[in-house]
């Protein structure tokens, strides 16, 4: 029972005003309900901050503190993209980079440029709550020093794809960014496994470009072949994509070829590689530009690279194994 | 400064140009044996391998041919060299001065964008073959540099018309590997230079360009001792200065283009040939074009047999060799001069 | 006595450099077996008159060597009648002394054709006659100015021909050196030939048999050289600042 200062309220009127105070109370909790579900998370991120904020570290090694889940989101490289939009993200984007390709809907996006030189000021324009690039790109600075945050990821390798992934799904808040990841690595196990272990062991000669630059086991796609089981004849010493003499490739004698369509034609012209044996018996596997497009990017396609690689060794070196 | 450059000329002792020319075909011929001794494995001796078909099918069908095509590259390339500096009796002259390089890298950048393109567009591109997509542009760019100076008469307007082209093409090639970065990683290979791809057929092409080439320079070659003194001096002396700037220019586009169709862009070897031969021996320009296509035959030739070596098996670019290469010797003969001129009284 | 035939004949001639009329239509006779030289103020179309006259600049109006056009005549005809000494340009610094005078004998050498016996006596003795001969295994580069002007004056004598055209032919000559010059001179003259000069130095001008003074594109005086009118001409063109006197009788311009 309260009594005030003087002492001398009636036990009539202290009852009036506690129901006064209920009714006080219950509109006050109707109107918190309201803006507690009309608002965006920004009222219950403000009140409960400290426990939903993302603190991402990215491959700088610099901290960036996200403090909800970003809704706006602009990539510039090709691969991030990839990842948000397989962490089922892709209708957050805003913005991709020019040579952001894949899936087909970030095609319908503003384009900001190259992903080493973007657009800064349709960059800014969009507004975005976080900007993932590349770490190469000059851009990095300039975007932070205009108060963008900027997580920048570049993967390079497998074990890139796989950190890479994690890291985005913490900026995105994505409750099991793993799951995407074991998915990927299942299916190059699986792809693997599809070879018939008569064919597993054959050497693989992987031309990425006129020079001739070859992939060797140091790169992305050697990795991916090494993970098939071929061998590579190009070693790891010699790093990720040495430009060689032609002349090895006609002393190593791989039992596959492989090459993109575009740096592919009359190899047989090339001095001294009309007697190869891979060319001679036809063992050679021309990926087209949208297939070569995705065995060279590590990202989230890596299984159907996988895939893609597997299915030409089975086909076109059947009973040539070594 | 005339002291001091007189000095140093007498230092250069007077031989006569055909022990220098004997010098090169020796080197040469040197060269070419070491050329066959260098693979993909670095130095190996090929004698003792010579029963062994595989060793001998690198031997005759990829070596050989490489090393010799080196030479007859940087031949056309010191003749190119030899012919620009003469027309524009300019030291600083190089073959690729009216545009022809920038041509050739604008054609191998279209072909290689288009291979990708369209089937149909990549027939074509196959037909015509990336040296010869890189030829036309070569060609093209000096066609080019010649309608926008009107003619060959004034080497001023030549200069500066080459320049230009050089400079719009060189735009349009970034604007092709930006619409089609794919094309990148080949367009720097050809930028950087290589014998990689030169087989019998390319030696037997620069042969053929390289032959013809030389005949007709040295048959200029009195024409252009007379230009040396002056287009008046020259004219005066009923010399038929625009068909024999015809016929030069078309040689230097057509040595220019086939080197750098088959070997790519190779820097240094044309600018730095004649002052090489001038700095051992004195002559008149009908023997120097022929000593600057030797001398430029053993820079590349050198150049190439390194570039396969140091790093086997990969290739370093030839272009930083021959920079290399030649530009220190250069560097060097500047330091000496400087050197006896600080001596002399 | 006869009068004397006329070796470069120039009718109503007009010549530009770039886009400007430097010679406004000159009409001009030039007698054989004389020498003549050109006077004029600086930029009054001294030397653009002597390269009209050589054939070298394209023109409107006619030039008539030994009554023949100009224009009619081969290349190479043109070149044997006529030679020309330009002012120093190019460098042609590797060539030997005896390689430049040979220069002078391309006109009378078919194509391809190594030097003749003809040839080597012409060149020896150009050399012989400007006193270059004990050198003419020394390179361009390695000559003093003077030694280099006459080493091109040889050139241009190796070529033989009935006509030398002159522009400042005494460039970085010193005084014996014009002393030869001047006797080389009068003894081609002697031997029938015509030579036409363009000398700014008006004393060295003086010595000539004919003078003609250009000023501003026209022929405003052409007379001997020894004669009245001519000094008053002179005088005049030169706006007074000239003044021509006698001197062991010989004529000499002194400036006022």
């Amino acid at each position: 029972m309260n009594t005030d200062l003087t002492g001398r309220r009636s036990r009539k009127s202290s009852q009036k005003s506690q129901k006064k105070l209920q009714i006080f109370l219950a509109v006050l909790l109707r109107v918190l309900r309201v803006f507690a579900t009309s608002a965006s998370l920004n009222l219950a991120c403000a009140i409960a901050a400290p426990a939903q904020a993302a603190q991402v570290t990215d491959d700088r090694g610099v901290t960036v503190t996200l403090p909800q889940a970003p809704r706006r989101i602009v990539t510039l490289l090709p691969s991030l993209t990839e990842v948000v939009c397989a962490l089922g993200r892709c209708d957050r984007l805003v913005g991709v980079d020019r040579y952001s390709d894949y899936p087909a809907t970030v095609l319908a996006l503003p384009q900001l440029g190259g992903g080493l030189d973007p657009n800064i000021e349709g960059v800014v324009a969009l507004r975005p709550d976080v900007v993932l690039m590349a770490t190469s790109s000059r851009a990095v600075q300039r975007l932070e020093s205009l108060g963008i945050k900027v997580v920048a990821l570049e993967p390079h390798n497998a074990a890139d794809v796989q950190r890479v992934i994690a890291r985005i799904g913490e900026v995105l808040g994505v409750p099991d960014a793993q799951r995407l990841w074991r998915e990927i690595d299942g299916g190059v196990n699986a792809a693997a496994a599809s070879i018939p272990p008569a064919v597993r062991n054959t050497r693989v000669y992987f031309e990425v470009g006129r020079g001739p630059y070859a992939a060797g086991e140091a790169s992305f796609i050697g990795e991916t072949l090494a993970r098939l089981g071929v061998k590579n004849i190009v070693p790891r010493s010699e790093g990720p994509f040495p430009k060689i003499n032609p002349e090895f490739v006609v002393r190593a004698d791989p039992d596959l070829i492989m090459i993109s369509q575009n740096a592919a034609p009359q190899l047989e012209q090339r001095p001294g590689w009309a007697s190869l044996r891979a060319l001679r018996e036809g063992r050679l596997c021309v990926f087209s530009p949208e297939d070569s497009a995705v065995l060279v990017r590590p990202g989230p396609r890596m299984a159907q690279a996988a895939r893609l690689i597997a299915q030409c060794i089975t086909r076109k070196s059947a009973g040539s194994a070594r | 400064m005339s002291a001091a450059i007189s000095v140093s000329i007498s230092g250069r002792a007077r031989r006569p140009g055909w022990l220098l020319a004997v010098g090169l075909l020796v080197l040469a011929a040197a060269l070419l044996l070491l050329g066959m001794d260098v693979g993909s494995r670095g130095f190996e001796d090929m004698w003792r391998s010579r029963n062994d078909p595989v060793a001998s099918q690198i031997l005759w069908d990829i070596r050989v041919p490489r090393t010799l095509g080196a030479w007859l590259s940087g031949a056309l390339l010191g003749l190119a060299g030899a012919i620009a500096q003469g027309l524009f009796r300019n030291p600083l002259a190089d073959p690729y001065l009216l545009g022809s390089a920038s041509g050739a890298a604008l054609g191998l950048a279209i072909a290689l964008a288009l291979l990708g393109a369209s089937p149909f567009a990549g027939e074509w591109v196959l037909r015509v073959g990336f040296t010869g997509a890189a030829f036309a542009g070569a060609v093209v760019g000096v066609l080019l540099t010649l309608v926008l100076a009107q003619g060959v008469q004034h080497t001023m307007r030549l200069l500066l018309a080459g320049v230009i082209v050089g400079v719009v093409l060189g735009a349009a090639r970034d604007l092709v590997t930006l619409a089609a970065p794919e094309t990148l990683q080949g367009l720097q290979a050809f930028m950087l230079g290589s014998t990689g791809y030169v087989g019998w057929n390319a030696c037997a092409i620069m042969s053929a360009v390289l032959a013809p080439g030389l005949v007709v320079a040295w048959a200029t070659g009195r024409g252009l001792d007379a230009l040396a003194l002056g287009e008046s001096t020259a004219a005066s002396l009923g010399l038929p200065l625009h068909a024999m700037r015809v016929a030069l220019v078309a040689v230097l586009a057509l040595a220019t283009g086939a080197a750098v169709a088959q070997t790519g862009l190779i820097a240094f070897v044309g600018l730095a040939s004649p002052h090489l031969v001038r700095s051992a021996v004195r002559t008149t320009h009908g023997a120097l074009v022929f000593l600057s296509a030797l001398m430029g035959g053993v820079l590349l030739m050198a150049a190439d047999v390194l570039a396969r070596w140091l790093v086997a098996p990969q290739e370093l670019p030839v272009g930083v060799l021959t920079a290399v290469l030649g530009g220190s010797y250069l560097l060097w003969l500047m330091y000496r001069r400087s050197g006896v001129a600080r001596r002399a009284p | 006595m006869n009068a004397p035939q006329v070796a470069l004949e120039a009718r109503v001639v007009r010549a530009e450099l770039g886009r400007k009329e430097i010679l406004h239509g000159v009409d001009l006779r030039l007698p054989a077996g004389r020498w003549s030289s050109i006077v004029g103020p600086n930029g009054a179309g001294k030397s653009t008159l002597l390269r009209v006259l050589a054939g070298l600049l394209a023109h409107s109006g006619e030039v008539l060597l030994h009554g023949e056009p100009l224009r009619a005549l081969a290349a190479r005809s043109r070149a044997r009648q006529l030679s020309w000494l330009g002012q120093n340009e190019g460098a042609g610094d590797d060539l030997t002394v005896y390689d430049v005078a040979m220069l002078g004998r391309l006109p009378h050498q078919a194509w391809l054709a190594s030097p003749s016996a003809a040839d080597r006596a012409a060149v020896e003795r150009a050399l012989r006659q400007t006193h270059a001969w004990d050198w003419r295994e020394r390179p361009l580069g390695q000559l003093s100015g003077g030694e280099r002007q006459r080493v091109l004056l040889a050139r241009a004598l190796a070529v033989e021909a009935e006509v030398l055209l002159m522009d400042e032919p005494l460039a970085n000559l010193d005084p014996p050196h014009q002393a030869d010059w001047l006797a080389l001179v009068r003894e081609l003259v002697r031997s029938g030939k015509t030579v036409v000069s363009v000398l700014h130095e008006v004393t060295l001008a003086l010595q000539a048999d004919e003078m003609v003074i250009v000023d501003a594109g026209r022929v405003v005086h052409q007379g001997s050289c020894g004669d009245g009118a001519t000094h008053r001409a002179l005088r005049e063109v030169f706006h007074g600042r000239l003044n021509v006197a006698s001197l062991d009788g010989q004529w000499v311009a002194l400036p006022q």
